[in-house]
C-alpha cells in the first residue's frame, strides 16, 4: 500500500507537467480545430463552426498532397533506415579494423540538430557550390538541382533524412542483438538451419519488439519533419517536398489560419496513432498472444 | 555696431548649434529622463539583418550606458520574428517592448490595433519627449507607419530600395563594349526597357559560357518554395510592367482576376511572369534555390553582370571586399520599364519597385512603455543615423544624405543614396493590405507551380486571382 503511495509521489511531477504541457495543450487545439480563426481576417475572432473544417480537410488538395509526399517519404526513408541500421548493427557485432572510429564517426550526425543538418545538405546540393552537383556533374554528366526538379528533392530529402537517422536505428539493433541468448542460434546451427532461416525463424523474431519501437519512434518522427526540410527545400519546389508538418507550418504561422491549422494538427495525430496502432496490431499482438 | 554684430553672429551661432542636424546629444537631459527607470530592462525583437544588428551591437549598449536602462534585442529569422512578435502581441503577454515592423506587415497589426500610437504616447508624456527627435526629420518613408491621422507607430530604423545592380567593370571594358556592339547593333549601358535587359542578359550569359567563365547575365530571385520569388514577382517585376498593388483593386471589392476588376492575371501580368521566367532560365543555375540573401551572395560572388538586389545588400556587395568581389566595380540604376509606365508612375499612378524597410515599434501590451519611449527616440535622432547609414546602407532620416560620411559611401555605391533621396518617389512599399500574408501563403503554392513548370502562366495566374478572391471572402474582405 506504501509502495503504491510511494510510486504516486515520485510520478507525481511528471504527471503534472505532461498534463499542463501536453494534455492541456491538447484539448486547446481540439477545441480550436472546431473554429475558423484568423487573426487578420475582418472578423478576428473564434467562431464556432462545428465540423467545417474537418469537412474542408477531405477535399483540400494541398493537404491531400502533403498527406501524400509525406507517406511516400517515411515509407522510403523508414524502409532504409531499418535495413541500412539492421546491416550496420550487424556488421559492429562483428570485429574489424578501426571499428571503434568508425563507429563513433556513424554516430555524429544523431547529435546534430535537424536546422543544421538542412544547412549542411543545402550547401552541399546548391548548384555551382555545392558538392554533390558538382561531382554528379564531373563524374557522371549528371545535372542535378533541386530548386527545378521535384524527383531530386524529394530524393535528396529522404537520403538527407536517413544519412541523419540511420545511427539511432543502428543503436537501438545493436543494442538488441547484444542481448539476444546465444543457445537458439547454436541449436539452430547444430540443426543444420541456414543463415537465411536463422534471421527469418529466430533472429528477426526475437528482436521484433526493439524494432517495432524503433519503427515507432521514426515513424512518429518522420511524419512531424519540418526543421531540415524547410533549411532545404522549403517544401518545394512547388510542393514536392511540401510534407504535412510543413504544410501545417505555413498554414499555422505565416498564413495565421489558426482554426484549420489546429484541424489539420489533430487529423495528422489521428492518422499517426491509427498507424502505430496498425503495426502494433500486424507485428506484435500475434506474438503475445502466442506467448 | 561691431558688439552688435558679434552678438548677433553669437545668438545665430547658438540656434545654428542648438538646431542642427548634428547637434550633440544632451546627457544631461536623458539621464534625467531615464532616472525613474533604472534597473529596468527592455526587450525587443527582430530581424538579423545589419540595421538590426547595429542596434544590437552598438546603439543599445550606447543608449544603456547613458541612460541606465537595459536593452535586450533578440535578433532571428524574419519568420521567427513575425511568429514571436504576433503571438506576443496577440496574446497580450508584453514580453516584448519593441518589434520589428516591416513595412508590409504595419497594416495588419495597425488593424488589430497591436501598436502603441508614439505621437500621441509622447504627447501625453511630454516630460518623455527629447529635444533632439522629432517625426519631421524622418524621410517620407516614414508615412508608410503612420495612421489617417498622421500618427506615427514606428520608429523607421531602416529603408532601401530594391535597384538594379550592374558590373561597371563589365558594362566599361571596350572589347566587351566592340562585342556587344557587334552582336546588338547598340551600346553597352544599363537596359531601360524588358527588351533591352533581356539582350544584355543574353549576352553576357553566353558570353560566360564562350569564355568559360562563371558569369551569367542577370540575377533571379526565384526560389521554388520560398516566399522571395513571389516577392521579386509582384514587387519588382510586375510593376514594372504595370500591373500594380499585385493586380487587386481594394477600390473593386478586392477584385484579383481581370473578370472581376482585378489585374492578377491580365495581359501585362502573363507579360511579365513570361519575361521574368525567361530571364530565370538564363541566371546562374543557384537562381531556382535562391532567395533575397543568395541573390546578394550571387551577385557580391562577380556571377552575374547584372540584377534586381535588395539594397540592404548593395552596400556589402559594393564597398565590403572581406565579403565581396565585386568592389568598386558596381553601378546602380532604375529598372528596366515597359513603355508608359514612367509616365504613369510620375503621373501619381502606380510605382516601379519595391521601397523596402522597416520600423521599431511599441507593442500594446509593453509592460515598460516610458523607457521604450526613451531608447525609440533615441534611435530616431539625427545624431545616431550617419554611422548606422554606412555600416548598414539605409537612410531614414533626410539630415542624413548631406553627412560626410554618407556622402563618402554614396560615392562606393554609385550614387546610391543619391537614388533613394532624388528617385525614391518612383518606389512603393506594400500596399496597405491588412491580409498581406494571409493571401501571400495562399496563392504561393500556385506561384511555386507555375515556376516548376507544373501550370502555364496563363492558367497559373488565373488559378492565383481565383485563390485571392476566395481567401479574401473568407477573410472577410471581399463580399
Amino acid at each position: 500500500m506504501q509502495s503504491k503511495r510511494l510510486g504516486w509521489i515520485l510520478l507525481a511531477p511528471t504527471l503534472v507537467i505532461l498534463f499542463f504541457f501536453g494534455v492541456l495543450p491538447f484539448i486547446y487545439v481540439v477545441y480550436v480545430s472546431f473554429h475558423q480563426w484568423n487573426p487578420f481576417a475582418v472578423n478576428p475572432e473564434m467562431v464556432f463552426n462545428g465540423a467545417d473544417n474537418f469537412r474542408q480537410i477531405v477535399f483540400d488538395p494541398a493537404f491531400l498532397n502533403s498527406i501524400g509526399v509525406t507517406v511516400m517519404f517515411v515509407f522510403f526513408a523508414v524502409l532504409s533506415e531499418l535495413i541500412l541500421g539492421y546491416v550496420l548493427a550487424q556488421a559492429f557485432m562483428r570485429d574489424f579494423p578501426g571499428k571503434a572510429i568508425f563507429r563513433t564517426i556513424h554516430t555524429l550526425p544523431l547529435i546534430m540538430a535537424p536546422i543544421i543538418v538542412g544547412s549542411v545538405w543545402k550547401l552541399m546540393t546548391t548548384p555551382s557550390i555545392g558538392i554533390i552537383p558538382k561531382f554528379l556533374d564531373e563524374w557522371f554528366g549528371i545535372t542535378m538541382n533541386i530548386g527545378t526538379s521535384a524527383p531530386a528533392a524529394f530524393a535528396t530529402v529522404v537520403i538527407m533524412d536517413i544519412w541523419h537517422w540511420t545511427p539511432l536505428v543502428t543503436l537501438t539493433l545493436i543494442a538488441a542483438l547484444v542481448s539476444l541468448p546465444p543457445d537458439p542460434f547454436e541449436q539452430a546451427q547444430i540443426d543444420g538451419a541456414n543463415k537465411r532461416q536463422i534471421f527469418w525463424h529466430i533472429t528477426l523474431p526475437m528482436i521484433a519488439p526493439a524494432v517495432v519501437a524503433t519503427v515507432f519512434i521514426r515513424l512518429m518522427d518522420a511524419l512531424r519533419t519540418v526543421d531540415e526540410v524547410w533549411m532545404l527545400t522549403g517544401g518545394g519546389p512547388g510542393s514536392a517536398t511540401r510534407f504535412v508538418g510543413v504544410h501545417i507550418f505555413k498554414e499555422v504561422f505565416p498564413k495565421t489560419n489558426y482554426g484549420y491549422g489546429s484541424t489539420i494538427s489533430v487529423i495528422v495525430l489521428y492518422l499517426t496513432i491509427v498507424v502505430c496502432w496498425l503495426l502494433y496490431v500486424t507485428m506484435l499482438a500475434p506474438r503475445s498472444k502466442k506467448d | 555696431m561691431k558688439f552688435a554684430f558679434k552678438m548677433g553672429a553669437s545668438a545665430l551661432a547658438l540656434t545654428v548649434a542648438a538646431t542642427s542636424a548634428y547637434a550633440e546629444i544632451d546627457e544631461a537631459w536623458w539621464k534625467a529622463a531615464a532616472e525613474p527607470y533604472q534597473g529596468v530592462t527592455i526587450r525587443g525583437v527582430t530581424e538579423s539583418s545589419p540595421p538590426s544588428l547595429y542596434i544590437r551591437e552598438v546603439l543599445a549598449p550606447e543608449f544603456e550606458a547613458l541612460t541606465g536602462i537595459r536593452v535586450d534585442v533578440e535578433t532571428t529569422s524574419w519568420d521567427q520574428m513575425f511568429d514571436k512578435a504576433i503571438k506576443d502581441m496577440e496574446a497580450s503577454t508584453g514580453i516584448y517592448d519593441m518589434a520589428y515592423i516591416e513595412q508590409d506587415i504595419i497594416y495588419s497589426y495597425l488593424s488589430r490595433n497591436f501598436l502603441t500610437d508614439l505621437t500621441q504616447f509622447l504627447a501625453d508624456n511630454p516630460d518623455l519627449k527629447a529635444a533632439t527627435y522629432d517625426e519631421s526629420n524622418f524621410t517620407t518613408f516614414a508615412d508608410y507607419f503612420k495612421d489617417d491621422a498622421g500618427h506615427l507607430y514606428g520608429v523607421p530604423m531602416e529603408a532601401f530600395l530594391k535597384v538594379y545592380l550592374y558590373r561597371t567593370d563589365l558594362f566599361n571594358d571596350p572589347e566587351i563594349q566592340a562585342e556587344f556592339k557587334e552582336k546588338t547593333g547598340r551600346d553597352l549601358v544599363p537596359a531601360k526597357t524588358h527588351a533591352e535587359y533581356a539582350e544584355v542578359a543574353q549576352f553576357f550569359t553566353a558570353y560566360g559560357e564562350e569564355n568559360d567563365l562563371d558569369l551569367w547575365g542577370t540575377t533571379a530571385q526565384a526560389h521554388t518554395g520560398h516566399v522571395a520569388s513571389w516577392y521579386e514577382y509582384f514587387e519588382s517585376v510586375a510593376p514594372t510592367f504595370g500591373v500594380y498593388n499585385w493586380g487587386i483593386d481594394a477600390d473593386n471589392n478586392y477584385g484579383a482576376s481581370v473578370a472581376n476588376g482585378g489585374e492578377m492575371n491580365g495581359p501585362e501580368a502573363v507579360e511579365a511572369m513570361t519575361w521574368w521566367l525567361s530571364m530565370r532560365d538564363i541566371a546562374p543555375p543557384e537562381s531556382p534555390a535562391s532567395t533575397w540573401t543568395e541573390v546578394g551572395t550571387t551577385f557580391g560572388a562577380g556571377r552575374a553582370a547584372q540584377g534586381l538586389v535588395y539594397g540592404e545588400n548593395a552596400g556589402w556587395i559594393a564597398a565590403d571586399e572581406s565579403k565581396s568581389l565585386v568592389v568598386g566595380k558596381v553601378g546602380v540604376a532604375l529598372p528596366p520599364l515597359k513603355d508608359g509606365v514612367m509616365e504613369e508612375v510620375e503621373g501619381g499612378t502606380g510605382y516601379i519597385g519595391y521601397y523596402d524597410g522597416g520600423a521599431f515599434g511599441m507593442p500594446h501590451s509593453s509592460k515598460n512603455k516610458e523607457a521604450t519611449a526613451l531608447f525609440l527616440q533615441y534611435i530616431g535622432q539625427n545624431e545616431v543615423q550617419p554611422d548606422w547609414a554606412v555600416a548598414a546602407p539605409r537612410v531614414t532620416n533626410t539630415a542624413t544624405y548631406d553627412d560626410p560620411k554618407v556622402q563618402e559611401m554614396n560615392e562606393k555605391l554609385s550614387g546610391y543614396y543619391d537614388l533613394i533621396k532624388d528617385r525614391g518617389y518612383l518606389f512603393a512599399g506594400a500596399p496597405a493590405y491588412p491580409f498581406h500574408a494571409q493571401v501571400r501563403e495562399a496563392t504561393a503554392p500556385i506561384f511555386y507551380q507555375i515556376l516548376t513548370g507544373d501550370l502555364g502562366v496563363q492558367e497559373g495566374l488565373d488559378q492565383m486571382a481565383a485563390t485571392a478572391e476566395s481567401t479574401l471572402t473568407e477573410l472577410g474582405y471581399r463580399k
